[in-house]
């Protein structure tokens, strides 16, 4: 298994891979290195850029495009995981039945989420040219992490933590259409996508 | 197992470092770096007072400048603002009921031309002021001039090219033309003039300060023409490319007639309280209602769904 290399040998090796990486790397230890390390101070919005892009005109022949919304809430004071749980439940969902079931949730960001839907909904009629309301269905629907606030956390003893107050944004990407059916997956179903993805197996440089 | 490694390692840190004193002398011989001076870049979220001021107020501060004698001139928050345009359109072109509709064989028709030739006094007046200030305006070159400022405004408006579309239509004309335009694709083409334009109205308002003349001309025009506005997705939303249409439009051309670098420039629209209405949008809209309570129907409330009121408007 370990190959036998004789020792000095070995070494030059190495040194002479060194060497060339420190020549490449910025001209020696005279000069500094500029890497960038630090977190961007802005937000990003590349999420609103997605409305702003222009499609061109389709021929009449060609299948009519479905619209598409992007639309998000910045800094939401609640945590990102347990938004993932409102957002993981109505992916996929209509529009309607989404804000149904937020309306009747009891955590505290459904009220938040239905309120950015029903944003969401308004602008898809007046700026992009959706023509029912309920003809939209969630696309994507997910939160991240927002910058949070440190504050200290007294322990006994003199001891301190720090306390994180924590905030979310939350995205969400209406289409026009309904939704699309999903079949499901019986574990019968994986079960044999299972053995069938073993019999699939072959040995390769085999005689 | 342990020992050699170590003796490699070892062997390996004399290495680097013989090879970093090389590295530094054959660099230095070879090519002279410039000394790299590091700048702090980290954003000082606390910046300390400075220490050492007295505490004092604005207002003491002014009373020991004054003490001092050191005067300060008045100082006007003010910036001078150029209004290349004015607000509106003074004294609007009333446009006659049935024009475009007769033809001009029949006798009302030639009525209807006869009374078009002889203008009235103050549009007379007008194009006089305006022939002052501008030696080059004459009523038979004019509207083709203008017939080609407004196919190149609205070329430009199509491809969105905002310099020339500013060059060629006034500020207060761009906001109407574009207003949630930016982005929808249009495509307009402009096929043939049915009938060649013509001056009906001009005059010649001042804004703010007398003197501060802009001419306004009011111009009819029959042409061919075909839309076709597309949405950010592009699907058509209005209009339809092959279908050509008659239109009879009023155009309002303006320019600020004392600055001599002034331009005729489209100012706007005038919309015949007469005019057939528009095609419909391709969209089913929602037309606000009254609020219906759980019990009621809709069928069983009467209610008139309300007309706009044929009024002539600028555009």
């Amino acid at each position: 298994m370990a190959t036998t290399v004789t020792g000095p040998g070995f070494l030059r090796i190495l040194t002479g891979q060194l060497h060339s990486r420190l020549l490449a790397f910025g001209g020696g230890p005279q000069s500094l290195s500029c890497f960038h390390t630090s977190t961007p101070l802005e937000v990003n919005k590349n999420w609103d850029r997605r409305n702003f892009k222009l499609y061109p005109p389709q021929s009449p022949d060609e299948p009519r495009r479905p619209a598409e919304v992007h639309h998000c809430r910045r800094q939401i004071k609640y945590s990102k995981d347990k938004m993932w749980y409102l957002a993981k439940m109505i992916r996929g969902m209509s529009i309607d039945q989404a804000i149904a079931q937020l309306e009747f949730n009891d955590k505290k960001g459904a009220k938040i989420m239905k309120d950015v839907l029903l944003e969401a909904q308004e602008i898809a009629v007046r700026n992009h040219n959706v023509e029912y309301k309920s003809n939209l269905y969630i696309a994507e629907s997910f939160s991240s992490k927002g910058k949070y606030l440190k504050r200290i956390r007294y322990h006994g003893r003199g001891m301190f933590g720090i306390m994180d107050k924590v905030y979310c944004h939350y995205f969400v990407k209406l289409v026009e259409g309904p939704p699309p059916q999903v079949e499901p997956r019986t574990s019968l179903d994986q079960a044999k996508e299972y053995v069938q993805n073993l019999k699939n197996r072959t040995i390769i440089h085999s005689l | 197992m342990a020992t050699p490694m170590r003796r490699t390692l070892l062997a390996l840190h004399r290495a680097t470092c013989e090879n970093l004193k090389n590295a530094e002398a054959s660099l230095d011989v070879r090519h002279p770096l410039p000394f790299v001076i590091p700048v702090r870049t980290k954003k000082r979220y606390f910046i300390p007072p400075v220490a050492g001021i007295k505490q004092k107020t604005q207002g003491d501060q002014e009373a020991k400048a004054r003490a001092a004698g050191i005067v300060f001139r008045q100082q006007y928050i003010e910036r001078p603002v150029n209004i290349a345009c004015s607000a509106g359109i003074f004294d609007p072109y009333i446009p006659p009921e049935g024009d475009a509709r007769l033809s001009t064989l029949s006798k009302e028709g030639l009525k209807q031309r006869t009374e078009q030739v002889r203008q009235s006094a103050a549009s007379q007046l007008a194009i006089r002021k305006i022939k002052e200030h501008d030696p080059h305006f004459t009523t038979k070159e004019f509207p083709e001039q203008a017939q080609e400022i407004f196919i190149e405004a609205h070329n430009a408006l199509t491809q969105f090219n905002k310099e020339k579309l500013h060059s060629l239509v006034t500020e207060r004309c761009y906001p109407e033309m574009t207003r949630g335009n930016r982005y929808k694709t249009i495509r307009w083409r402009f096929i043939e003039s049915l009938e060649p334009p013509k001056v009906v109205h001009a005059r010649c308002p001042d804004m703010v300060s007398k003197g501060n003349l802009y001419g306004q001309v009011t111009l009819r025009m029959h042409s061919r023409q075909t839309l076709a506005v597309y949405d950010r997705f592009g699907r058509l939303m209005l209009g339809n490319e092959e279908v050509q249409k008659d239109v009879l439009e009023y155009l309002v051309l303006e320019r600020h007639l004392v600055n001599p670098y002034g331009r005729w420039r489209l100012h706007g629209k005038i919309m015949p309280a007469w005019a057939p209405a528009k095609d419909p949008v391709i969209k089913t809209v929602v037309i606000p209602g009254p609020e219906l309570k759980p019990g009621e129907e809709f069928e069983a409330l009467n209610y008139e769904v309300p007309k706009p009121k044929a009024v002539q408007w600028n555009k």
